[in-house]
């Protein structure tokens, strides 16, 4: 919906796509969800979690959208040890 | 279609924004958007809390330099901008610039801003607004903006709202600068939603950068519990307590409940449920909000959604339905998410927020509405002339082939209007441009602007195979705008055959009655004749005057102040070859008409200030031609193309040349010789060119090169006069004389053809110096006489810096010439100071505009402003305006103070007065 991502400046390429897990506070409805369609979303205790594989710009897409809509971030990994918690846990679908 | 922002004034009834539509050049409109008007900004304030503590604080931060508001969306930054704004007892003036979103034309924000801190009226009266140009410069833009700061007197506070939404890194290393370096009574607040890259360590360390933050714009329970009477909601204080903490202070959280608890039946019950739910504040907010509204109301919402702003008839095309307008003013009236950006109500733009989730829910729940939405937009867009919002929808729409054909047919004029950021942000929206051919049309308009020929004449000629395959109508079109392209890469080719025949295509009357085709196709002929005159001037032929005065005069009928300067621009150097003076005085009409219009230093007066210093040279103000080449210089430093830069090394050569710096000279030379050979045709000039660049080399002891080189010229220059002269100053160097007025004979007879009796003094004047070698005084007093007989109409000295007869002129006894006169005058200037290098001299030199230059060398008379005034045929308004410049430039706070370090700085000399 939107793009204005930041340039990067790193000086290297743009990495393969990994998992990331990014995690939001209160529920994401239906309406919400729809702005993240690259990733998966379920709930997890008051929070969302939202889970997919991302380059670098998708990445940065979903940060400029999560601030878009107001969304309060608390917390990104990336799931590089750890590719099975992407399909385990909560699989309660809002 | 104006610019977005609005003078919020000083609680006085708003003046027509810049952007009202009544009696607006067209050349005013610059993009796709409104003013935002004082209703919009302060007007309709009655919903929102005072939040006097926040008042306060932003209060005490404007006592700095820079107020910076970094919050989250939703936060209530720009109602805290406007609850200060409009706060009583507010004394000086605000002007409010909020960003359109996802801006990508920087032209579009630096235009605002200029518009924005211009002083308010009647103060320089005879500067034309601020318009959008084909090529413009984000530094000089900013530069404009500084000097506008400078001339004002009044505390001014500037607000720029939503500066996340600029897509421009080089945007904002100006505004940083700018920000850095505001004047004393000057204040600036920035609101974004995260940080920004503002490098402002100076700022902050010296106590004059304020930030308020996300945690700081929270609402406190009291200040929620003002919101919710402000509208009229009645909560007990356990139920404001659980709504607070809920929604933790956030104010579009707030603002949101508040619009779903009026009226509502049991908000006792609202509030449970409210906060017994876990879903995000702002979605559980908005579908309470919409499944309270009408059927209508929410239809509208939704489907409006997808625009950046909205009118009633906009919204009734889209909603299917009439009587938005209504609805767009009660919802205004009911709530912060609405705001009309006009005086007049007329349009509508929603809080970014709000509008980004109604598109999340419109897209969920009817995305096969979509992009009929986006298409019916554009078509309304087409409508009403708005090109690149149309262009926006319909890729939005996903239809990339319709998207294309739009922006191939649009360009022209789009770019005309200012627009190029725009289309080329619509270009790199593509996600696979060479899957249409026809955006080769767009890309080669933005090569042949930068000089880059060769690749502008690939992408034309896809365009033209391209072409050949659309229906008849279409063909048109596109072969109108491949055409005017052609023309213009011709021009800057120097082809005159190619230039005659595209501009006789388009020149032609263009088919069709709607408004539209006439002004493009007056728009065609003043580029026909533009272009056309441009290149008969550069192959030295009478007819180039007449077409450019017909295509300045077509410009300023039609409005389009921007061709009248181009045009302008190239009668200088059309009519030097007639005269010197009348060259002068077209360049000094172009030049002040591009400074009221502020283009003083920007590339489209660049051919007038080259031919301003060109004729400079030749009477000899080296110092005063040297200061015009710089702002020149500077304006090209972008521009590649071979047409405009041949001059300016070519004058450049000749001004280093008149000052004895041969190595330099010939550097330039060689530089122009090498540009003349891109071009397709051989400039009239040519000859000058190649001869000095010969006889430069031989003066710096490069004989054999110079000759061999000289044996290489075509036969047709090599029987030039300026290519004799050229052999003659080889023959000099080489100590054979004789050869040297051998040379030159068929030039004194009159026989050889030369581009103008300029030529002939040079050869007197070598023929001159080739007879004291031989010994015959009085042959070379004769020579020299003749030479300045010729010289006298128009007061010409460069032939005799060029070839330093300095002793030749010298040893001409008084009683022997009928110019005593001019005699002085050339021996003063030959024996005079050389070249002033200080470096800050010219650092300062291209800091000062060329009017301000002037100005400032009548600071050491006595004359009055009213007297400097009349010297310089301006206003004495603009005396003032650029007095009070070149004071905050020089930093000096008098007229005597700048006299002194404008001596300082060598920017005044003996040399050169006019």
């Amino acid at each position: 919906m939107r793009s204005h991502l930041p340039p990067h400046d790193h000086g290297v390429m743009d990495p393969a796509p990994a998992p990331y897990l990014i995690r939001i506070n209160g529920h994401l409805g239906a309406t919400m969800l729809s702005a993240f369609p690259a990733m998966a979303g379920r709930h997890h205790g008051a929070h969302t979690m939202l889970t997919g594989l991302l380059d670098r710009s998708a990445l940065y897409g979903v940060l400029a959208e999560i601030d878009a809509l107001g969304l309060e971030l608390l917390e990104v990994r990336q799931l590089t040890q750890d590719r099975e918690s992407l399909e385990s846990g909560d699989s309660r679908s809002p | 279609m104006s610019l977005p922002c609005h003078d919020v004034g000083m609680g006085k009834a708003p003046e027509p924004g810049p952007g009202s539509r009544a009696g607006r050049p067209q050349d005013m409109e610059v993009t796709g958007d409104l003013p935002l008007s004082l209703t919009g900004f302060l007007g309709r304030t009655a919903r929102l809390v005072a939040r006097d503590d926040l008042v306060a604080d932003l209060d005490r931060a404007a006592a700095g330099k820079v107020t910076i508001i970094s919050a989250p969306a939703g936060s209530g930054k720009t109602s805290l901008l406007r609850a200060w704004a409009a706060r009583p007892g507010r004394a000086h003036r605000v002007v409010y610039l909020p960003v359109r979103r996802d801006e990508q034309d920087a032209q579009v924000f630096w235009l605002a801003l200029l518009h924005a801190v211009r002083p308010a009226t009647g103060t320089i009266s005879d500067t034309e607004p601020p318009v959008a140009t084909p090529d413009f410069d984000v530094r000089t833009l900013a530069d404009r903006v500084f000097s506008a700061l400078a001339r004002q007197r009044d505390p001014l506070t500037i607000v720029i709202d939503d500066l996340h939404e600029l897509d421009s890194p080089e945007s904002l290393a100006q505004l940083t600068r700018l920000l850095a370096n505001l004047p004393p009574h000057v204040h600036a607040m920035v609101a974004t939603r995260h940080d920004l890259r503002l490098p402002l360590h100076q700022l902050r360390l010296a106590g004059e950068l304020a930030e308020i933050r996300g945690e700081d714009l929270r609402f406190t329970e009291r200040e929620t519990r003002e919101l919710l009477d402000a509208s009229g909601i009645a909560l007990s204080q356990d139920e404001t307590a659980l709504l607070h903490q809920r929604t933790e202070g956030w104010a579009a959280g707030l603002r949101l409940a508040a619009i779903s608890l009026a009226g509502h039946p049991d908000p006792e019950r609202f509030i449970a449920e409210f906060s017994g739910s876990e879903r995000t504040v702002a979605e559980y907010l908005i579908a309470e909000m919409l499944e309270r509204q009408p059927d209508d109301v929410q239809n509208l919402l939704l489907r409006t959604s997808l625009l950046d702003r909205v009118n009633g008839d906009l919204a009734d095309l889209l909603a299917g339905r009439p009587g938005s307008e209504r609805i767009l003013l009660s919802l205004e009236d009911a709530n912060a998410f609405v705001v009309s950006l006009d005086p007049e109500r007329t349009w509508f733009r929603y809080h970014h927020l709000f509008a980004d989730l109604l598109r999340l829910e419109l897209r969920r729940t009817r995305p096969a509405e979509v992009p009929a939405l986006h298409r019916r937009a554009a078509q309304w867009f087409i409508r009403h002339g708005q090109a690149g919002d149309a262009i926006r929808h319909i890729q939005a729409a996903g239809d990339w082939p319709e998207a294309a054909r739009l922006l191939a047919d649009h360009s022209f004029r789009m770019t005309m209007d200012g627009q190029g950021q725009t289309v080329r942000a619509l270009l790199r929206a593509f996600p696979r441009p060479a899957d249409y051919p026809e955006l080769a049309l767009v890309r080669a308009a933005r090569n042949v602007a930068w000089g880059h020929l060769d690749e502008a004449a690939a992408d034309l000629k896809i365009a033209q195979t391209y072409a050949e395959t659309t229906p008849p109508d279409r063909q048109r079109r596109l072969a109108i705008a491949i055409a005017s392209l052609q023309l213009r890469l011709a021009t800057r080719r120097g082809h005159l055959a190619d230039v005659t025949e595209q501009a006789r295509f388009l020149a032609a009357p263009v088919t069709g009655q709607s408004e539209e085709d006439i002004a493009l196709g007056n728009d065609l002929r003043v580029v026909a004749l533009m272009n056309l005159g441009t290149v008969e001037a550069s192959r030295g032929l009478a007819d180039a005057e007449r077409h450019l005065r017909q295509g300045a005069a077509l410009a300023r009928e039609i409005g389009r102040p921007y061709l009248e300067v181009r045009c302008l621009a190239q009668l200088g150097p059309a009519s030097k070859m007639r005269s010197f003076t009348a060259a002068r005085e077209y360049c000094e009409e172009a030049i002040a008409l591009a400074e009221r219009h502020g283009w003083g230093a920007e590339w489209v007066i660049a051919p007038a200030l080259v031919a301003l210093a060109d004729t400079m040279v030749w009477t000899g103000e080296f110092d005063e031609a040297e200061r015009w080449l710089q702002p020149a210089a500077r304006a090209l430093q972008a521009d590649t193309g071979p047409d405009i830069r041949l001059l300016l090394h070519q004058t450049t050569g000749m001004l280093l040349a008149a000052r004895g710096r041969h190595r330099e000279a010939l550097e330039e030379f060689s530089a122009a010789e090498s540009l003349q050979s891109q071009l397709e045709g051989r400039p009239a000039t040519a000859g000058q060119v190649t001869g000095w660049m010969l006889a430069t080399r031989a003066r710096i002891g490069m004989t054999g090169e110079a000759s061999a080189a000289l044996e290489a010229v075509s036969d047709e220059l090599a029987g030039s006069g300026e290519l004799s002269n050229a052999r003659a100053v080889i023959r000099l160097a080489e100590g054979d004389p004789a050869a040297a007025l051998g040379a030159v004979r068929d030039v004194l007879a009159g026989t050889a053809p030369v581009i103008g009796y300029v030529t002939v003094i040079e050869a007197q004047l070598l023929a001159g110096l080739a007879y004291r070698e031989l010994g015959d005084q009085r042959a070379a007093n004769q020579a020299a006489e003749r030479a300045l007989t010729l010289a006298e109409a128009d007061g010409v000295v460069l032939p005799f810096a060029m070839t330093d007869s300095r002793e030749l002129l010298t040893a001409l006894p008084s009683h022997e010439t009928a110019h005593a006169a001019l005699l002085a005058d050339i021996l003063d200037i030959l024996r005079g100071s050389p070249m002033t290098s200080a470096q800050d001299a010219a650092w300062l030199a291209t800091e000062l505009s060329p009017g301000e230059l002037r100005v400032l060398r009548y600071l050491p008379t006595n004359l009055s402003r009213r007297e400097i005034a009349g010297e310089l045929s301006v206003s004495v308004n603009t005396v003032s305006t650029q007095l009070r410049s070149i004071y905050a430039k020089l930093g000096v706070n008098d007229r005597s103070e700048a006299v002194h370090r404008a001596r300082e700085l060598r920017l005044l000399t003996t040399g050169g007065t006019r």
